[in-house]
């Protein structure tokens, strides 16, 4: 048998008295597309960045494709750091508030890691960036500055960013939370295409029509732990716990 | 009654003491504003030695006087084989002394960037310093150019206590002057007026570098930007 994917091993992370993670395992399969939801303040967004080590779990493993990323036993050793970095140079990462870079214009955004990390030569990064740019329909703002751009151009930036790095996983962090409602929509094509492409992703979202249509399974968490899993039908439709149908219900009536 | 001759006389020797100044202040800011960096890095490092080291560094220096710390470095040093002339020794201390304040000012530019710039750059694959050099410390520069002119603007103004060590820098040359001729007015007018154009000229130099530095970041936003031209520099301003 061969392993999975990406391997969420028993993730236990406090933050003080807080218990933001309870012994959370996960398995997620290549190409698979899996959508986390849950009320705020449960944990998704930390569980996501304990994936690329962003916040560091106090106990647990994340093993993708056999490897292990980072250590949860005191500080990592150099050559540790140097697997660390090689893992999130293929591990996307878009956030919530898009943290583009606002001293480099478009274009530099999406050649600047390529350059930096990826050693790539300008020449070749700037081809690259050009295309991924073209993906997320930005092509005429290459010399524009990220302060002029809307919500949505900025996280479609951000996200071309991440793709320029050719990655195998991408972790999307509430992608469309900061986003003006008229603006959802274009970032939402974006990750469609995303999908279509066969892209291994997971995504803390509270979009659940889009969970509904494009994710392979939805994992809904509350306080720290992963409550249920399952196709996003089984889970949207006919939760079996009162937590999960306590929430869906919450957001039902909110979304009027 | 002003003795013009006075003017006429000393400008020579005045402008002497004033390049000397000039000379001692460009080295001290060009060997103060890597070291501020430096000690600005130091103590938001990882490393406890490290940052135990930067920050006592940074806190001795701000927090005695000036005048002592070059009494210090004066008397001091050649007690551990240091015989350094009064001018490196001056160098020296003002390096020191705007150092850790330049550390300081860096340290808040730094802090000023929101967290989600270097976790972007983390998250990315780059190493802490990678991101620092491409991401957070090119930020940081806008913000601290006008805090940083401010502290050398009054490292320049500190130069004037080296005159106590026997530096013949502008200040120590004034009260030399003023001991052959008795006319402190016509003096210090000349001194003062010396320091002054060197502060200006600092000033005007650094407000061009900064504003240079935001049209840049603005070139493609031309229709913006003309309206705020109109707006910001009207007759009514």
């Amino acid at each position: 048998m061969t392993p999975p994917f990406l391997e969420i091993l028993e993730i236990n992370k406090r933050f003080g008295d807080i218990n933001a993670l309870k012994n959370v395992s996960l398995n997620v399969s290549i190409g698979e597309v899996i959508c986390i939801i849950g009320p705020s303040g449960c944990g998704k967004s930390t569980l996501l960045r304990t994936i690329n080590w962003l916040t560091p779990p106090d106990s647990g493993k994340i093993i993708l494709q056999g490897d292990i990323i980072g250590s949860v036993t005191g500080k990592l050793t150099i050559k540790q750091n140097r697997l660390l970095n090689n893992f999130r140079a293929r591990i996307g990462m878009v956030f919530q508030q898009f943290n583009v870079w606002p001293h480099l214009n478009v274009l530099e955004n999406v050649i600047k890691a390529q350059v930096v990390v990826g050693k790539k030569n300008s020449e070749e990064a700037k081809i690259k960036a050009i295309k991924m740019l073209n993906e997320v329909g930005l092509k005429d703002k290459f010399d524009e500055w990220p302060d002029n751009l809307s919500g949505g151009q900025k996280q479609r930036l951000a996200i071309a960013r991440s793709l320029a790095m050719d990655p195998i996983l991408m972790l999307l962090d509430e992608p469309t939370s900061a986003l003006d409602p008229e603006l959802i929509g274009e970032v939402l094509t974006v990750l469609r295409n995303l999908v279509k492409e066969g892209m291994t992703m997971l995504i803390v979202t509270h979009e659940l029509g889009f969970a509904s249509n494009f994710a392979d399974k939805i994992v809904f968490m509350d306080a720290g732990e992963i409550i249920e899993t399952g196709a996003p039908r089984e889970i949207l439709k006919f939760p079996k716990t009162d937590r999960l149908k306590h929430f869906l219900d919450k957001l039902s009536i909110t979304s009027f | 009654m002003l003795e013009y001759q006075i003017f006429l006389d000393y400008w020579p020797m005045i402008l002497l003491g004033f390049w000397l100044t000039l000379k001692i202040v460009l080295c001290a800011i060009a060997l103060g504003i890597p070291l501020g960096l430096f000690l600005a890095l130091g103590r938001r490092s990882n490393y406890l030695a490290v940052s135990f080291l930067a920050t006592s560094f940074i806190e001795l220096f701000r927090n005695t006087p000036f005048i002592i710390q070059v009494f210090l470095f004066y008397y001091v040093l050649p007690f551990y084989g240091l015989r350094l002339s009064a001018e490196y020794v001056g160098i020296l201390a003002l390096a020191a002394f705007g150092g850790a304040y330049f550390a300081e000012i860096i340290r808040a530019g730094i802090d000023a960037i929101p967290k989600g710039q270097l976790e972007s750059a983390r998250a990315i694959g780059m190493t802490d310093w990678q991101s620092m050099k491409n991401i957070i410390l090119p930020q940081t520069v806008k913000i601290v150019i006008p805090p940083l002119t401010n502290q050398t603007l009054t490292l320049i103004k500190e130069s004037a206590i080296l005159s106590t060590i026997t530096v013949h820098e502008l200040t120590m040359t004034g009260l030399m002057v003023q001991g052959e001729t008795f006319r402190p007015f016509e003096v210090f007018i000349m001194v003062a007026l010396l320091y002054w154009a060197l502060n200006e000229t600092i000033a005007t130099i650094m407000r061009r570098i900064e504003k240079s530095y935001n049209r840049n970041r603005k070139q493609s936003n031309k229709d913006k930007y003309t309206i705020d031209i109109t707006k910001s520099s009207g007759l009514f301003r």
